[in-house]
């Protein structure tokens, strides 16, 4: 096992290589900018292309054109590029390619504040692309060594999906140096968990059937099988239609093969949850780790706390919430976006408040005293996400 | 089209084509085909894109072999990460059309001809937007009536008035780019077969004529013949050609073999950083 000392985004440069990244085309951003740094120096050393594109939606739209020739790709990004791949990420939603897109998230709306963690794009990796009619996978790592092993795990879920996947992290996850470990030999990697899937080469004559199944290879061109990738709904040869059954087939099939599947996708940490807490804290990234030690914190002084950090964030992990529990979800917005969802989710008597700051994270203490508030019924001064006055 | 080209070249499930009845754009789908053709090219040696509009309808998933149909104008985009991808014998070919190409798309074609990355670009250009029910474009010429200009379009465009866009595309780094009228088919297929063979980025520019629009709103008539005639008149032979035709056509630039292919380079660039030719600082 090697030990380095590095960042998030070092981190998501060794993940994505070891998985059998060979493509990354990216636009300099802030934060993001060091991992296409990183692989502009990486890729080359392991035979692999780095392109530096004209914008962000070319930057996507390269990536996909090199996953629909075979490549493994990716691309990093922070919100202002991110909403750039509205465009290339329908295509690859729809014409069913594999490929990986990070997100920094720093503090918005749209440039907002460049050096800060943020969360403001929750929805957006949801619904990065018009239309509806497909779900979404996105994975959100709260560490260095997270944003190595969910980097990983976004190109073997992109494989097996046929579909691009979010890593959404945020400026403190990217930026941020803590201790990386990485594998030297596939034995190591099989101890770390860390599984890959190389790129198969679907034969056609089929290439979109009606089925939710997965692990159908992707449409590859160049290998002469008469494949045809595209954005239009496609029949089952993948030829344009206007046909409404057959975009039926298609849109159930971008849904279901997804929400069939989930037990591939759904991952969360939760931490006292089983020992009767009254008030269970909620938080994706890096808020999670303020959350983490919060509780532990929290139940030495006999607090009746727990807490929840789903590290895929979609599709949304209801069950996470079918005790019926005070919940406070802890997110770096003022305008509660978490909160929304965890609203929907939570069982039947539960109450859901919503603890949101831009720019710096909550300390322990103030997620403490507002358990104490929450436990001893004092209303919050925040009414769920209409944010206070400065 | 003649029946042994479709038969050798066409998915027979998608002919005739979406294109109205007395289109150009049949024609100059054919001239592409007869291209490929003459150069002795088959289904496995072609992988086809498209973009969107009358050109992207038409011959999306026409062709037998590979293909792929692009966003709105990114289709230079995502054609570049499938060339990085293919062997570099594979011929790439894109067929869009005037808004693809020359407006929503002009930033994404002008690096792809930045970068020369090894693809030939064939513009259909019907002088507008013609699938959208006929609006004015940068290629229609200036006067002419269409659904978004009733009083006349009065916008400077990339073809008169001195501009011309394909001196921009030459100036970016293209190695190959022409301009004919579907009617010039001998001159057409040298120029297109030429741009396919170039190992670096070509474009092609085919004005064709639109009856369903430009032909009833800009030249009050759907007569083909008589749509054809304003063609013939206003088309120029010679790329400087000036005076008052509309088209000026020939060979823009032929610098096939002059500039470096990027894919091609960036292959060898990562071959000399594998092998320790080169260090990063």
């Amino acid at each position: 096992m090697k030990r380095t000392f590095d960042t998030g985004n070092a981190a998501i440069t060794e993940g994505a290589l070891w998985a059998g990244c060979r493509l990354f085309a990216g636009y300099p951003i802030t934060p993001a900018t060091e991992i296409a740094e990183n692989m502009s120096r990486r890729l080359p050393q392991e035979g692999g292309f780095y392109l530096q594109a004209e914008d962000e939606n070319a930057a996507l739209h390269i990536c996909n054109g090199g996953s629909l020739g075979g490549l493994k790709a990716m691309t990093a990004t922070s919100g202002p590029g991110f909403i750039l791949f509205a465009d290339p990420f329908g295509w690859a939603v729809s014409s069913e390619i594999p490929v990986v897109i990070v997100n920094s998230q720093r503090v918005g709306p749209v440039s907002g504040i460049t050096g800060a963690p943020g969360q403001g794009e929750f929805y957006l990796s949801r619904y990065l692309t018009h239309g509806g009619n497909y779900e979404t996978i996105v994975l959100a790592p709260n560490s260095v060594q997270d944003a190595f092993r969910l980097t990983v795990r976004a190109f073997y879920l992109a494989e097996r999906f046929r579909t691009p996947v979010i890593v959404l992290a945020d400026q403190m996850v990217t930026d941020g140096w803590e201790t990386l470990q990485t594998p030297e030999s596939e034995a190591e990697a099989r101890e770390m968990g860390l599984e890959r899937v190389e790129r198969r080469v679907n034969p056609g004559p089929v290439f979109y059937p009606a089925s939710s199944d997965i692990d159908i290879p992707p449409v590859v061109l160049g290998h002469n099988t008469g494949a045809a990738a595209s954005d239009w709904t496609p029949t089952d040869r993948g030829h344009d239609t206007e046909d409404v059954t057959w975009q039926h087939k298609h849109a159930w099939r971008l849904i279901h093969k997804i929400l069939d599947h989930r037990d591939l996708i759904d991952e969360a940490q939760t931490w006292s949850v089983d020992d009767d807490p009254e008030v269970i804290l909620v938080a994706y990234g890096t808020p999670s780790r303020v959350v983490q030690s919060a509780v532990e914190a929290g139940r030495a002084q006999g607090l009746k706390v727990g807490g929840i950090r789903p590290v895929s964030l979609w599709p949304f992990q209801d069950a996470l919430f079918s005790r019926k529990a005070i919940y406070l979800t802890v997110e770096l917005n003022w305008d509660g976006q978490l909160v929304r969802e965890v609203r929907r989710a939570a069982a039947a008597g539960s109450e859901v408040h919503f603890w949101g700051r831009c720019g710096e994270l909550p300390s322990v203490a103030e997620l403490l005293d507002t358990v104490r508030q929450l436990q001893a019924g004092v209303a919050l001064t925040r009414d769920a996400w209409r944010t206070e006055k400065w | 089209m003649s029946d042994d080209l479709l038969e050798k070249y066409v998915r027979p499930e998608k002919n005739p084509g979406t294109a109205c009845k007395g289109c150009g754009l049949r024609l100059a789908h054919r001239r592409v085909l007869e291209a490929i053709d003459q150069l002795g090219l088959g289904q496995g040696d072609v992988v086809w894109g498209t973009g969107i509009g009358c050109s992207g309808r038409q011959t999306f998933v026409t062709w037998k072999g590979d293909t792929f149909a692009g966003t709105h104008g990114r289709v230079y985009a995502l054609a570049t990460g499938v060339r990085l991808a293919l062997p570099p014998e594979k011929r790439l070919i894109l067929t869009v059309g005037d808004g693809d190409a020359f407006t929503i798309g002009l930033h994404h074609l002008l690096h792809a001809a930045r970068r020369n990355v090894d693809m030939t670009v064939v513009v259909f250009d019907n002088l507008g937007y013609q699938s959208t029910g006929g609006q004015y474009g940068v290629t229609t010429p200036v006067g002419s009536r269409t659904d978004s200009s009733p009083y006349g379009a009065w916008e400077p465009n990339w073809t008169e008035g001195g501009h011309d866009v394909l001196r921009l595309v030459r100036e970016a780094g293209a190695t190959f780019v022409a301009r004919h009228t579907v009617l010039q088919g001998e001159a057409a297929v040298t120029s297109l077969k030429r741009a396919i063979e170039n190992r670096g980025f070509s474009l092609v520019q085919l004005v064709y004529p639109c009856v369903t629009h430009f032909g009833v709103q800009a030249l009050g008539t759907r007569d083909l013949g008589r749509i054809y005639d304003w063609f013939r008149d206003q088309t120029a032979e010679g790329v400087a050609a000036g005076g008052d035709k509309r088209f000026a056509t020939g060979v823009v630039h032929d610098g096939v073999g002059k500039r470096p292919e990027f894919t091609e380079a960036l292959r060898g660039f990562v071959a000399r950083v594998q092998n320790g030719e080169v260090q990063h600082g």
